[in-house]
């Protein structure tokens, strides 16, 4: 029997379906970012009109119909209220109208179980790295099993520093990729360089780079921040890898789909000789397949929860999940 | 001959003019441009040392400096255990409020203070590490030295060590009530579950 997963948390309206810990279908509609970002309601307005049909086409792909449905999980956070509240509630109308289990899921969970299971990992340092988030995890047993937070970001995430570059700088759209594109063969620029320990900040960089677009040329400036900023995360990952004596490194989240971060860190993870695995760009961007990947896990532990328990919780922290 | 290997830098045991010395080496890392890794070791290299003598100079316990090159630390070795692999550690944990609380009073912030950089011999307690130390008079800088031990020992451990650097430092209190504020950013809350 398959277990559907439903992601809202964001900008993208996914719907995964997983059976025997693989992936069946991965679907989603993304919301179109422009020149001005995210507005939470609208966003939310643009879930609520793809729901029906992006859950439609996960049943199609998959080749189920509703009967074949045993369970249905839903990103309860972190994410932004009006957008996890448009998953939610469709999480919750499929429980009652199939007479299905229903589970709520970590987002931060779901990115790393896809790591692990398309990367073939066991027990990672994971580097989480997305618009909202970044830190540095890795899986604890006590209290509770949990990801344990490493280290983390001071102020925002790596992805919305890029984010906030790119709109501020007139790029379009105006999002990482395009800082990415517009720095290739860039020449390197010193910009500061912020790491603490375990933890490391985003906004001083930032400041200094925005503060030099009028007199610098784009390119090297793209290159420049870019190349800062995954430095930061990669010395990081690396404090944590040799701090716990781990011989598993995977990245995970949107900003995990940049190939040249992806090379800084296996060009790390060589060196050490630590096995170095992440997931295929569909399942690092936000996507339902990674909340089916848990639901599933979650589902056959027994942690299904009542419908009328179910809720949203913007600021859910990783490590207060409970992980199986 | 290699004796340790950090994230950033190795240490290699070495003998000069018939004397043991370590010699910390910053080596080159591969995934990082060119440029940005000669600045950061470099920068690193030298604030570390200047760090570190000025501290000698003053009183604060943590190994003698010999020499130090674009990338490299010559240090004088220091016998004892890493309190991180210490089972009883009070009085060290009191010697390190001390320490934490001199260096503070003289501007200075360690950066990465945790028991896996400080070594005890008896009574004889110093300070290792100082490759992400700064120059600070901020007290948020100085409250993450003091948030980056509570995160990494038992409550017990950090109360004797939070107690000691109240008793030493003159700013004490300000200071842990900005490392409050820290942990009360949505962020920290829940950072600790063990």
């Amino acid at each position: 029997m398959a277990v559907i997963g439903i992601e809202s948390s964001a900008h993208t309206f996914g719907v995964g379906i997983a059976e025997g810990g693989r992936v069946l279908a991965n679907e989603k509609e993304m919301y179109r970012i422009g020149t001005k970002g995210m507005i939470p309601d609208e966003v939310a307005d643009f879930h609520i009109g793809n729901a029906g049909g992006v859950i439609r086409r996960a049943l199609e792909k998959a080749g189920l119909g509703s009967g074949d449905i045993s369970g249905i999980g839903y990103t309860r956070g972190p994410g932004m209220g009006p957008c996890l509240q448009v998953g939610q509630l469709a999480a919750r109308f499929l429980a009652v109208r199939l007479g299905i289990r229903i589970v709520p899921v970590n987002h931060a969970v779901g990115h790393i179980e896809a790591a692990r299971s398309f990367g073939g990992l066991d027990d990672p340092v994971a580097l989480y790295v997305s618009g909202g988030n970044s830190q540095v995890l890795k899986l604890a047993e006590r209290p509770f099993r949990h990801y344990r937070v490493l280290g983390e970001t001071f102020d925002i995430g790596v992805g919305n520093m890029l984010d906030t570059f790119a709109r501020k700088t007139g790029l379009n759209p105006a999002w990482g990729s395009t800082v990415d594109m517009a720095g290739r063969g860039g020449r390197y620029i010193e910009l500061p360089y912020s790491v603490k320990g375990m933890d490391f900040s985003f906004t001083g960089l930032l400041t200094k780079a925005l503060a030099l677009s009028r007199e610098r040329g784009m390119r090297d400036l793209c290159f420049s921040l870019e190349e800062t900023a995954f430095a930061m995360l990669c010395e990081t990952a690396e404090r944590a890898l040799l701090l716990t004596n781990s011989n598993e490194l995977c990245v995970c989240g949107g900003v995990a789909q940049n190939a040249r971060l992806r090379g800084m860190l296996r060009s790390m993870a060589e060196e050490h000789g630590v096995r170095f695995g992440f997931a295929p760009d569909e399942f690092n961007a936000d996507n339902g397949g990674m909340i089916a990947l848990v639901a599933e896990r979650m589902l056959d532990a027994g942690r299904s929860v009542p419908v009328g328990r179910c809720d949203i919780e913007q600021r859910y922290r990783i490590e207060k999940a409970h992980v199986v | 001959m290699l004796v340790g290997e950090g994230a950033e830098a190795r240490i290699y045991s070495v003998r000069v003019f018939g004397k043991r010395l370590l010699v910390k080496v910053r080596e080159p890392k591969e995934y990082r441009v060119r440029e940005l890794d000669r600045a950061i070791r470099k920068s690193r290299t030298r604030r570390e040392a200047r760090i570190m003598s000025s501290l000698n100079k003053n009183g604060v316990p943590v190994p003698r400096i010999f020499a130090a090159g674009a990338f490299s630390i010559y240090m004088e070795r220091v016998d004892g255990k890493l309190l991180k692999d210490m089972r009883r550690r009070g009085g060290a944990m009191r010697r390190a409020g001390e320490i934490l609380a001199k260096m503070h009073g003289l501007g200075i912030v360690h950066g990465d203070f945790t028991p896996a950089n400080i070594i005890a011999n008896g009574s004889d307690v110093r300070v290792i590490d100082f490759g992400l130390s700064d120059y600070s008079s901020g007290d948020e800088e100085k409250a993450v030295d003091l948030l980056l031990m509570k995160r990494a020992v038992p409550a017990r451990s950090y109360r004797a060590f939070r107690d000691s650097y109240l008793a030493h430092s003159k700013d004490g209190k300000r200071i842990l009530g900005r490392l409050a504020g820290i942990e009360l950013r949505g962020r920290y809350q829940t950072r600790t579950l063990e």
